[in-house]
């Protein structure tokens, strides 16, 4: 029976599964849950029990369903921020690369002095004044995580560009466009695909940070403000179902794309290239 | 080489400062609204015009930017309103347990990492390996703050063997070794969560990189040549494996910076991070871009410092 690659591994095929389980979480909570998250018209406080699995939170709403619409939030800024971010690192690094001359030169000194920025330093800067609800917050993030994926599509697009294939193509008449979108992407795409899973885990990370030091937007549910408010109560001998089911489903997500990215990792050994690895 | 690296710092450090200074006057209204404009200062017509004319605001803004350049360069951050004291001096205060909960908690994680990296690398696919790359690649998936979270809610809050959170016991009016005990006492469950979280990237990284040269031939060389065995994991071996850790200190520096930040805010440890996180919650912007530009300085310096290293541990860079 054919089984795909990925499978023949055994952390990658636990990471997949993780990933696969939060995502149906995630996806089907408003189906799950039987509280709406904002209603707080449950008694605050109280302890697990059969109609609240997980308890109250201090102002009497539901946990289990804050939990799994904080898988969402989590989820949904992870990807979005991953997504973003690996488009603006392909467009910058490619194009840098396929250009070359005065174009490449600009770019990739921007991208360095982008690199030599602490970026945390910028997002809490902005973040201060601004304020940012969550797709403000997903587009600066993003807006701040390109810079090391466009070194490494750089370094690809340079080095790809010396195959023989391309020449010929180059020889037929083919043009920068053409040569990008027929050659060069669809060469790139493993390292993509390996640069995504890297960065949606990085972004998880920092949802669950930002929320932390204070600066996600209150009005969502996600792990990591579900974490910030447990934690205040903690004292009160309420952590057992309170912040251990959104730490350990934080960690359950970011283990699962750890896996898949260490699998991506050694595959196309991006072990020596500059990629974040997304640790926290 | 050099030259260049520093024109990037520059570069770098010229626009955090003009980020700094445009993000107020970028926010609708006054600038001085967007700085001091929340319930924590009573803006009286009198203390704005005070502050109008201390900011030069009536005047062009490059004379604006270049009084501004001026105060920084001579050290004056503004002055918080909510601490009620010059931003250089809050900042200053705090710094001091920062860099004792991270000279601590990176001491050991270095040291930690590098010993289990080299020797469970060398031994790839032995029980020990085996053991330490699954428990370390699961604690590597796991937040820093998380792990802070479960120590002090173990040895905290269970066990009270240890406290909670900040530096010191105030008011005990402890001297001496009662004093240092005590700061110590403090010290231990952050800077353990720190270390631990450091410390598995740096052990996988050690790792796969002696993994990565045990074939080399310069491995084997030693090896016919009859150097003992350590000599050939801790002087051959190591030192070429150590090169991706250093390469990645510059690019995850942000990240540890991050950790930082958030471990000092779960624990409420009086340094920068903690600072920084009160600051936010009061809207305390004089002190949030203080603090800001103090992390941004030693961000830079410290990966200029690992630029200037780095050719000295690998040589063959100085001839690329």
């Amino acid at each position: 029976m054919y089984k795909p690659l990925i499978l023949r591994s055994r952390g990658a095929t636990i990471g997949l599964t993780l990933i696969v389980l939060i995502f149906l979480i995630a996806a089907f909570a408003p189906f799950i849950c039987w509280f709406d998250p904002w209603d707080y018209s449950s008694t605050p406080l109280q302890r697990p029990s059969s109609v609240h699995p997980l308890g109250t939170n201090a102002i009497g709403q539901d946990i289990l369903s804050e939990l799994m619409y904080g898988a969402r939030t989590s989820l949904t800024f992870g990807l979005s921020v991953s997504a973003i971010s690996l488009l603006l690192s392909v467009l910058i690094g490619v194009y840098a690369g396929i250009s070359g001359g005065i174009i490449e030169s600009i770019l990739m000194r921007i991208t360095d002095v982008a690199i030599a920025i602490p970026s945390i330093v910028v997002i809490i800067l902005v973040a201060a004044y601004l304020q940012p609800n969550l797709f403000q917050l997903i587009l600066i993030l993003s807006l701040l995580s390109w810079q090391y994926g466009a070194r490494t599509f750089y370094a690809q697009t340079l080095s790809l560009k010396q195959r023989g294939y391309i020449s010929a193509a180059r020889n037929f008449g083919a043009g920068n466009g053409y040569l990008t979108v027929k050659h060069l992407i669809p060469d790139l795409y493993p390292i993509m695909l390996a640069g995504f899973i890297i960065r949606a885990r990085y972004a998880i990370f920092m949802e669950a940070g930002l929320a932390i030091i204070g600066i996600f937007d209150p009005t969502t549910k996600s792990l990591g403000l579900l974490m910030h408010h447990a934690m205040e109560f903690a004292y009160m001998g309420t952590w057992l179902w309170w912040l251990l089911p959104p730490g350990i489903l934080l960690a359950l997500t970011i283990l699962g794309f750890s896996l898949v990215g260490y699998y991506f990792e050694e595959t196309i050994d991006l072990r020596h290239r500059s990629m974040s690895s997304g640790r926290f | 080489m050099f030259g260049k690296r520093l024109i990037e710092y520059v570069i770098a450090f010229m626009a955090l400062i003009i980020l700094n200074f445009v993000m107020p006057r970028l926010m609708p209204g006054d600038p001085i609204d967007a700085i001091y404009g929340n319930e924590l200062v009573a803006l009286t017509p009198e203390l704005r015009e005070q502050l109008r004319a201390q900011y030069l605001l009536d005047q062009s803004i490059w004379s604006q930017f270049l009084h501004y350049l001026y105060s920084i360069a001579s050290g004056d951050l503004g002055y918080s309103y909510a601490g009620k004291a010059p931003v250089i001096d809050i900042v200053a205060g705090a710094l001091p347990w920062t860099i004792l909960l991270v000279g601590t908690a990176l001491f050991g994680a270095i040291t930690i990492a590098l010993f289990l990296g080299i020797e469970s690398g060398w031994r790839r696919g032995e029980r020990l390996d085996r053991y330490l790359f699954a428990i370390f690649s699961i604690i590597n998936g796991i937040p820093g703050f998380f792990i802070g979270m479960i120590l002090i809610i173990i040895f905290a809050l269970n066990l009270k063997v240890l406290p909670a959170g900040g530096a010191i016991t105030h008011y005990a009016g402890y001297t001496g070794s009662e004093y240092a005990i005590d700061v110590a006492r403090h010290l231990i469950l952050p800077a353990t969560a720190l270390c631990v979280s450091e410390l598995s990237w740096i052990y996988l990284l050690m790792r796969g990189g002696i993994i990565s040269v045990i074939n080399e031939p310069f491995i084997k060389t030693g090896m016919l040549k009859g150097l003992d065995d350590r000599t050939i994991r801790y002087r051959y071996a190591a030192r070429n494996a150590l090169l991706p850790v250093f390469t990645r200190i510059g690019i995850q520096i942000s990240q540890i910076v991050a950790g930082i930040l958030i471990i000092e805010a779960v624990f409420t440890y009086p340094g920068i991070g903690y600072l920084l996180h009160d600051a936010l919650l009061t809207r305390d912007l004089p002190l949030i871009q203080g603090i800001l530009l103090i992390v941004t300085i030693s961000v830079l310096a410290i990966n200029f410092t690992m630029d200037i290293l780095y050719p000295r541990i690998d040589p063959r860079i100085r001839h690329v």
